[in-house]
């Protein structure tokens, strides 16, 4: 590496300005929830990177602190969205992958299930909101309208495809021979499954959790769709941050955004060794 | 007990055939080499006889036993892959008791029998080490540990060697053949090494295209080819074959080999088993010539190869190709030409058409 110095100059800069441009929004977004009304409101005169007065009223806010700069009180807190969105996306993501694996696992090294592959993805190729509507109905049909449950379901069914996809392709990737060597020792598939195949999967399992637990989180327009009222999602909740009086409560909504967050960052932390280390099946001749 | 009977054993896969009608007997305790170049159902015959594979086709008996819907886990077989085939998430320890432990041998008589694997294959240090790690050759060791730990009867080896480096390829050639001394299991080895296949084995079974050519033990193999590919396949190089035909001259039958010229007459048992005319194809190793001939193959020299121990001389024209080994002190030039001699005992003829050997009348 004996590359010249303005080059080496050029290069940080390049990469930092791309950096710098990708993270302007998170970082606004987490100077702003710790801002006083008085700076992020359109009758703050300047806006600053850093909060002149740091607080934490927007978070109390949140939480159903009503504040005199506001005004306004909210109907209900944070609580139970963050709670409905905790609830839904961890069990739609565990449907999604518990389905979603026994299928992939199945159609990987049985070829069994014909066309499933493909009618998975029929799912997807429609726009969202032709396949929502039918959804609601039925889902108003079965009792499953606002119920962090009827929506775990829905998340289950939505992101399955994605799980099964990103499984296959893992399970196919893993020799047989493994598992041939295992079953030749006298040991039955299911065991051979829970004890070899599962263990083997678990950065392949940990990378595809996190994508569709990512997918479940953010979602807006389902739950949209399907809650009304005790049980709407971050997300939704977010929306309707917002007053007469003052109009979006920016404050507000960047402390939501914050908390949001941090799910998907503790999470891709937890995983990340799993995600850094890759796949290394049965230390195999490549 | 132990012996494997393969009868008339087929398998296809769709419309494609990967072995076509295999007879072959191995005897209790016997260690045989499959041995083929890739494509030549030598791993298909392998996993028919583990249970992996459902024969098309025949039937395979261990003894007396037939196998057919044994599944492959009650057939005492050992198998060890190309690949290892490691459980990668396990220790070294764990490795080696998983077969054990998954048949509930008890849990102190597991961990003598662990121990002592590890021993026998010098794998003692590393016995509580992630098994993730590992060298390539630590890892093929402790395949092998991991399948002969179960004391099989029947003990299957993938080309298991394919993988590591040349020398430690010698070490475990004497290893497995130590380990089948220790156990006396019935050993079936599949190869494209004909190295590992005529030093490990008791007897070699060459195949190609799906079908067993020649069943016999290495040097019988190696001096009597039954066929045009066996006698190419085996000896590196192999053996020289030239296509010919037989004309009779005043000195005798001799073969017209086309542009290496015409071949010192025939031995008197040749003689009897070929006829004037008949097309055949002429065959010697190349280690069995001598350049001190006055009547035979006369050829230029294309290249001297030395490779230290001896000199491969190439010989060819436009329309033969054939080499010589020789001592490494030959004194030979590009481009000259010289004339080879060959003993009559040394000397392979095949029948053209079917590219089988023709046995010499007596």
């Amino acid at each position: 590496m004996n590359r010249s110095l303005p080059f080496e100059i050029f290069r940080y800069a390049a990469i930092l300005s791309l950096v710098a441009l990708s993270l302007v929004p998170t970082l606004w977004m987490a100077s702003m929830a710790f801002k006083p009304i008085a700076e992020w409101s359109a009758t703050g005169a300047d806006l600053t990177w850093w909060p002149k007065s740091p607080t934490l009223d927007n978070f109390r806010f949140l939480f159903g602190e009503s504040s005199s700069e506001l005004i306004v009180a909210l109907d209900r807190t944070a609580g139970q969205p963050i709670l409905s969105s905790l609830l839904s996306a961890v069990f739609g993501t565990l449907i999604a992958m518990i389905s979603g694996t026994s299928a992939a696992y199945g159609l990987s090294r049985f070829g069994s299930g014909g066309n499933l592959p493909l009618a998975l993805i029929q799912l997807r190729i429609f726009p969202p909101m032709a396949v929502m509507i039918p959804v609601m109905i039925m889902w108003a049909f079965l009792g499953l309208i606002d119920t962090w449950y009827g929506l775990a379901l829905v998340y289950g069914i939505v992101t399955m495809p994605f799980a099964f996809w990103l499984m296959k392709t893992f399970f196919d990737d893993m020799p047989r021979e493994i598992e041939d060597a295992a079953l030749v020792e006298g040991c039955s598939r299911l065991r051979v499954f829970w004890k070899i195949t599962l263990p083997m999967m678990r950065p392949a399992l940990a990378s595809s959790a996190l994508f569709v637990f990512i997918l479940n989180w953010s979602d807006y327009l389902i739950a949209l769709l399907l809650t009304t009222r005790d049980w709407v999602t971050i997300p939704v909740y977010m929306a309707s941050l917002s007053s007469s009086m003052t109009g979006q409560l920016y404050g507000a909504k960047a402390a939501l955004g914050l908390i949001a967050a941090i799910p998907p960052v503790i999470l891709g932390i937890a995983i990340q060794k799993h995600l850094v280390r890759g796949l290394t099946f049965g230390a195999l001749k490549q | 007990m132990t012996a494997i009977h393969l009868e008339n054993l087929s398998k296809s896969f769709g419309a494609f055939t990967a072995l076509k009608g295999m007879n072959l007997d191995i005897a209790d305790g016997e260690f045989v080499a499959l041995l083929g170049p890739s494509g030549c159902g030598k791993s298909t015959t392998m996993n028919m006889i583990s249970g992996l594979l459902e024969p098309s086709e025949g039937s395979i008996r261990f003894g007396e036993r037939d196998m057919r819907g044994v599944p492959m886990g009650r057939r005492g077989v050992g198998f060890v892959f190309q690949n290892y085939a490691i459980f990668t998430h396990m220790s070294v320890y764990d490795n080696l008791a998983y077969g054990l432990k998954a048949t509930g041998v008890a849990k102190a008589e597991r961990d003598r029998r662990v121990k002592d694997m590890a021993e026998f294959l010098h794998l003692t240090p590393m016995l509580n080490k992630p098994s993730a790690g590992l060298s390539v050759n630590i890892l093929q060791r402790l395949a092998i540990g991991r399948s002969a730990i179960m004391e099989p009867a029947i003990f299957l080896l993938d080309e298991p060697l394919s993988n590591v480096d040349a020398a430690f390829r010698a070490v475990m050639r004497t290893e497995l053949k130590h380990l089948q001394r220790q156990f006396r299991q019935t050993m079936v080895y599949v190869t494209h090494d004909q190295l590992e296949a005529m030093t490990m084995a008791d007897r070699i079974a060459v195949m190609d295209h799906g079908k067993l050519l020649q069943v016999g033990t290495p040097i019988d193999v190696y001096n009597n080819p039954s066929n045009v590919f066996v006698a190419g396949f085996l000896g590196s190089p192999g053996m020289n074959l030239l296509k010919g035909m037989i004309v009779r001259t005043d000195l005798g039958m001799r073969a017209d080999l086309g542009d290496a010229g015409l071949s010192a007459p025939l031995s008197s048992a040749q003689e009897k088993s070929v006829s004037d005319g008949q097309a055949i194809v002429y065959g010697f190793r190349p280690e069995h010539c001598q350049l001190t001939g006055d009547d035979g193959i006369r050829l230029p020299v294309t290249f001297v190869e030395r490779i230290g121990a001896r000199t491969i001389l190439h010989l060819g024209n436009k329309g033969a190709s054939i080499k010589g080994v020789f001592d490494n002190d030959v004194v030979a030039r590009s481009g000259e030409i010289v004339t080879l001699s060959i003993d009559h005992a040394n000397i392979r003829l095949f029948d053209a058409g079917s590219g089988d050997a023709i046995v010499e009348a007596r």
